[in-house]
């Protein structure tokens, strides 16, 4: 296993700049105290910065039992959630510094209870139990971790120590899955497709189970206003979905985000006959088959007909298609911060965008459809 | 396609198995909506037992986030038509 690449350390890297208010009505002397600016890695968990934060409100605080929370805009935040997929699921216009407000009493009843880092690490050690079983099919590497690597594991977390927890965590055989070659050449310039297939036809990849945590916001109409977008007041309004994804190795296709979000949302791609993908499909495969794997299941009817009337054919549903009735469409994927192109292998963002715990947090807005074309 | 649209609509069954010293309920199967939370079925026991502090598995191995989907729990670990929840009043898998 490779000690991380470059993207990889990135993610690891990555922080939030906050500005952490405390709640007034806990405010007990005067002037009020400034805001605390703290960076909150995004791999990290809210729990985790009381300690630095603390000190800074400590001596106005009311008397009594401190109770941890934090809230955005009146949304109390679920402190077991990456602080990173906070951050892109919550803001969608990014703001920097994110205002958030700390609260030291009164915990909300419907918040699952926090007691600091124990129950951080408790979350933490659970989901990657889950994804342990999600990829083998059983946790026991996980379970049967000797205490010390357990620590090693999760204070290179904490500490944001990647080379660190690589090194443990590659015992627990959750491996990278494999990748398709040139895929740098993919996901930074845009190269002819005809020749990045060329080189795709190497032997078949592990066909793998990804844990994937999918979180779906709606939003308004147009991917200008996003900074519009309706407060999230509960987290009832937003979709929250765990359903791995099993890569699906096509003949000399990858098996992109697009297709990973397809098998994750299918309800929202049902009319959508996917035009670039069967365009390019188009061009790339030998015609014979085109046109018998196209049409088997969009047009039966039409399948004896030459390949030159697909490309026709699909080129015209395409128009059709961006003007067709679907309820809703998704405005934006995002992960880690980033917005990726759609046509990204999957597994080059499974192996490098993915949190420690070995699942993929994923954000899709979605909103009504606009008249533009659609995007990506 | 391996993914079938999972019908979130549906009725899962839900196998509840005490573990340790945890008292053992009467009734040990129920019916829960795939649309329900895994909190659901926490709170429920914790009802149950009349217990704050409880633990609560699925399959013996981890525990679950409350905000799961039960369907989502039964789509990716159930088997024999259930999800098997485990419960007890210390910790049992650490």
């Amino acid at each position: 296993m490779d000690l991380g690449s470059e993207a990889r350390k990135y993610v690891w890297d990555g922080a939030i700049p906050l500005q952490i208010h405390l709640h007034e009505s806990e405010v007990t002397t005067l002037p009020f105290p400034p805001p605390a600016l703290i960076l909150g890695p995004r791999i990290g968990y809210l729990p985790l910065l009381v300690s630095i934060i603390k000190p800074h409100f400590s001596s106005t605080l009311p008397p009594g039992v401190d109770t941890v929370w934090f809230e955005y805009k009146g949304l109390p935040l679920k402190w077991y959630i990456p602080t990173g997929v906070l951050f892109d699921l919550l803001c969608v216009e990014p703001e920097r510094p994110w205002n958030l407000t700390i609260h030291f009493r009164g915990y909300p009843s419907d918040l699952s209870p926090c007691e600091g880092e124990e129950s951080v690490k408790w979350s933490f050690i659970n989901s990657l139990k889950e994804a342990s079983y999600i990829i083998n099919g059983n946790c026991k590497n996980v379970m049967n971790m000797s205490q010390s690597d357990q620590v090693d594991l999760w204070r290179s977390v904490m500490n944001g120590n990647m080379e660190g927890f690589l090194r443990v965590s590659s015992k627990l055989k959750l491996g990278a899955i494999e990748e398709e070659p040139k895929i740098n050449a993919i996901s930074c310039t845009i190269q002819p497709r005809q020749a990045i297939d060329e080189k795709d036809n190497t032997g078949p990849s592990r066909s793998g189970r990804i844990p994937v945590r999918l979180y779906v916001r709606s939003v308004g109409e147009d991917l200008d206003d996003l900074e519009d977008a309706p407060l999230v007041d509960s987290f009832d309004k937003i979709m929250y979905i765990n359903r791995p994804v099993e890569i699906q190795k096509k003949e000399g296709m990858f098996f992109t985000l697009r297709d990973a979000i397809r098998t994750l949302l299918p309800e929202f791609f049902e009319d959508e006959p996917l035009v670039d993908e069967q365009i390019s499909k188009i061009e790339l495969t030998d015609e014979a088959r085109t046109t018998e794997t196209n049409l088997c299941h969009r047009e039966s009817e039409n399948a004896s007909i030459s390949s030159s009337e697909v490309v026709e054919k699909s080129d015209k549903r395409n128009t059709e298609s961006s003007h067709s009735s679907n309820k809703v469409d998704i405005k934006l994927v995002r992960i880690q911060g980033i917005e990726p192109r759609l046509e990204i292998p999957f597994s080059w963002v499974v192996n490098n965008l993915m949190n420690p715990e070995h699942y993929l947090h994923i954000c899709v807005f979605v909103g009504p459809p606009s008249e533009q074309a659609k995007t990506r | 396609m391996t993914s079938e649209p999972p019908n979130s609509a549906r009725k899962v069954v839900v196998h509840l198995r005490a573990t340790g010293d945890a008292p053992i309920l009467k009734q040990a199967k129920f019916k829960i909506a795939g649309t329900d939370k895994f909190a659901k079925v926490i709170d429920f026991l914790r009802r149950q037992l009349h217990r704050d502090t409880l633990f609560v598995y699925v399959n013996s191995a981890f525990s679950p986030n409350p905000d799961e989907l039960v369907i989502d729990l039964y789509n990716n670990f159930g088997f024999d038509g259930k999800l098997v929840v485990n419960y007890a009043c210390s910790m049992a898998w650490g």
